[in-house]
């Protein structure tokens, strides 16, 4: 079985998915974070979809799409307000507002949720294109989902293949130099390394791919 | 580290303490000590939220009051607060009219206060931001967008403050504000280190004899080292940086922040206004308004900072408007 479309019970499910995955990759960020910033990274994740999990679970179904993830980006930014933790956060809220009104996300849909979301973060973060942040895989997934988009994909294909773009677009990641955040005052020393909000965008993307297939 | 302190893990929870204690004109919401906001909240008027790290006291809650600001959300030393206090502060100061966020450009601070105002926005309440960057030791003209907010950001607040009282609305406020932040200009010199408490330790080392022209507020770099001159020469070659850049006409009128860094006495901060003021008679401008003392501090960090403030006929009507604050008073006039 997969997934051709998310409902509000649907997207209550995925982030429960979410909030397991961080528990598990918790340790695992910390030490990719603490090799160049300040291993807050695994903490903040964990924290953020733990806390956005149990208030989605909380508010029900009955909420509908858009407001559960208003809700899942305003309980972020209460719990986990670092830096990491409010750009996720505000990833959460564009992706709100780009599905307002609808109660189902097909291919077309999730494609503006990770469009809106990526843009999102962009803005707030002031990043562009190669400065070694989780908007190198997320742009990538966005426009791998638009392209999938336009050449009729169900979603579990979409997924699919941006799952592919974000792995790609992470291990590309490894030749570029910090520019932002503590990890920019290491320069050089972060070249051959992958970025760790790289490694968060690639996370979210797989999640939701496995997510689609086996739902 | 010698200071006044039980555990350095509640420095800041326990300096607000003492702030509601003895500011009863405060309070804070969300059961949060560091969402402070005025204990009377004004019907119908703009509100006026600020916020920044602690460790500059009067900075940033101080101003909080009748004529100032309504609103702080307070952060750890040298930290951001979180979106989420910016955001309560606002949803409580809020009354119709909108709220004008004024802060320094800080990345940490400005990536909080726009989530704030995102998550104010999904609420209905209007919000405009005004970003302090007086400091022109932190970057060249030009690139005034990457400058430091400091001690400058008192005529903001003066000026957005005594325009939200007068009951203007929301865009009149803001577009105060932005005149007084564009007509302000601040340079520091710093003689000493500061300390962080939960760190101990001094944050740099500088010589007995030396002194930083430009030195940020959290110790950022200044633009030059050099060993310690008299006090008109430091103000002589700070005050060329200022004159430089706002161009001053005879017969113009200023407002003036002369403003301690923590560890230096008054007496030093009113040899340092004295030359400022030959200064300003010598190019045939008026200080017009005068204030000397502790507005803008950094922790224990000796030093001082000169603030100019470019009047028109608002502006001075404005700051010399009556306010009353934990921190700040005046009568008016």
């Amino acid at each position: 079985m997969s997934l051709q479309a998310f409902n509000a019970v649907d997207l209550i499910e995925q982030f429960k998915s979410w909030k397991e995955l961080f528990s598990e990759q918790r340790d695992f960020l910390i030490a990719l974070d603490g090799q160049v910033g300040d291993s807050d990274l695994g903490i903040t994740m964990s924290k953020a979809f733990a806390a956005a999990s149990e208030a989605l679970v909380a508010e029900g179904e009955g909420a509908g799409i858009s407001k559960l993830l208003r809700t899942a980006g305003a309980t972020m930014a209460r719990t986990a307000p670092s830096t990491m933790g409010t750009l996720t956060a505000t990833g959460f809220l564009r992706a709100s507002k780009a599905v307002d009104g609808k109660n189902k996300l097909d291919a077309n849909d999730i494609a503006l949720f990770w469009r809106a979301f990526s843009d999102g973060i962009a803005e707030r973060g002031k990043a562009k294109l190669g400065d070694k942040t989780i908007l190198d895989v997320l742009d990538p997934v966005a426009a791998s989902l638009e392209e999938s988009v336009n050449a009729g994909k169900t979603l579990p294909a979409a997924m699919h293949a941006a799952e592919e773009a974000a792995n790609a677009a992470l291990q590309q990641t490894k030749s570029m130099v910090a520019q932002h955040g503590k990890a920019a005052a290491f320069q050089q020393k972060t070249l051959g390394l992958q970025d760790a909000g790289g490694t968060v965008g690639h996370l979210l993307i797989r999640s939701m791919a496995d997510f689609v297939a086996h739902r | 580290m010698k200071k006044f302190l039980n555990d350095p893990v509640n420095f800041v929870d326990e300096m607000l303490e003492g702030i509601y204690l003895a500011h009863p004109a405060v309070t804070y919401v969300d059961g949060d000590k560091r969402c402070l906001v005025t204990s009377k909240v004004k019907p119908g008027k703009v509100g006026i939220a600020t916020g920044g790290g602690s460790g500059h006291l009067p900075l940033f809650l101080g101003y909080v009051g009748d004529g100032m600001l309504d609103g702080a959300a307070v952060g750890g030393v040298f930290q951001s607060p979180s979106a989420e206090q910016m955001y309560q502060v606002t949803k409580h100061i809020d009354q119709g009219a909108g709220v004008l966020y004024v802060y320094g450009n800080y990345s940490g601070d400005i990536i909080n206060f726009e989530m704030a105002a995102e998550l104010a926005d999904m609420d209905g309440v209007q919000v405009k931001h005004v970003v302090g960057n007086d400091d022109v030791a932190s970057s060249v003209v030009g690139e005034e967008h990457k400058r430091r907010g400091v001690a400058g950001i008192f005529f903001i607040y003066k000026a957005a403050g005594a325009a939200a009282a007068e009951g203007l609305p929301l865009d009149e406020v803001t577009r105060i504000a932005d005149k007084a932040r564009l007509r302000t200009r601040t340079i520091g010199v710093a003689l000493s280190s500061c300390v962080v408490p939960e760190i101990g330790h001094a944050t740099f080392s500088i010589g007995e004899d030396e002194m930083e022209i430009g030195m940020g507020i959290h110790g950022e770099p200044g633009i030059s080292r050099k060993k310690m001159g008299s006090a008109d020469l430091v103000i002589d070659e700070m005050m060329e940086r200022i004159f430089t850049e706002q161009s001053y006409n005879r017969g113009d009128s200023v407002a003036v922040l002369i403003n301690g860094l923590g560890g230096t006495p008054m007496e030093e901060l009113y040899i340092l206004f004295r030359r400022v003021s030959q200064l300003l008679q010598d190019r045939g401008v008026t200080a017009k308004h005068v204030w000397v003392g502790e507005f803008a501090t950094a922790m224990e960090m000796a030093g001082a900072s000169v603030s100019i403030l470019h009047l028109d006929s608002e502006l001075d009507r404005l700051v010399a408007a009556p306010a009353n604050t934990p921190f700040f008073q005046h009568v008016g006039g």
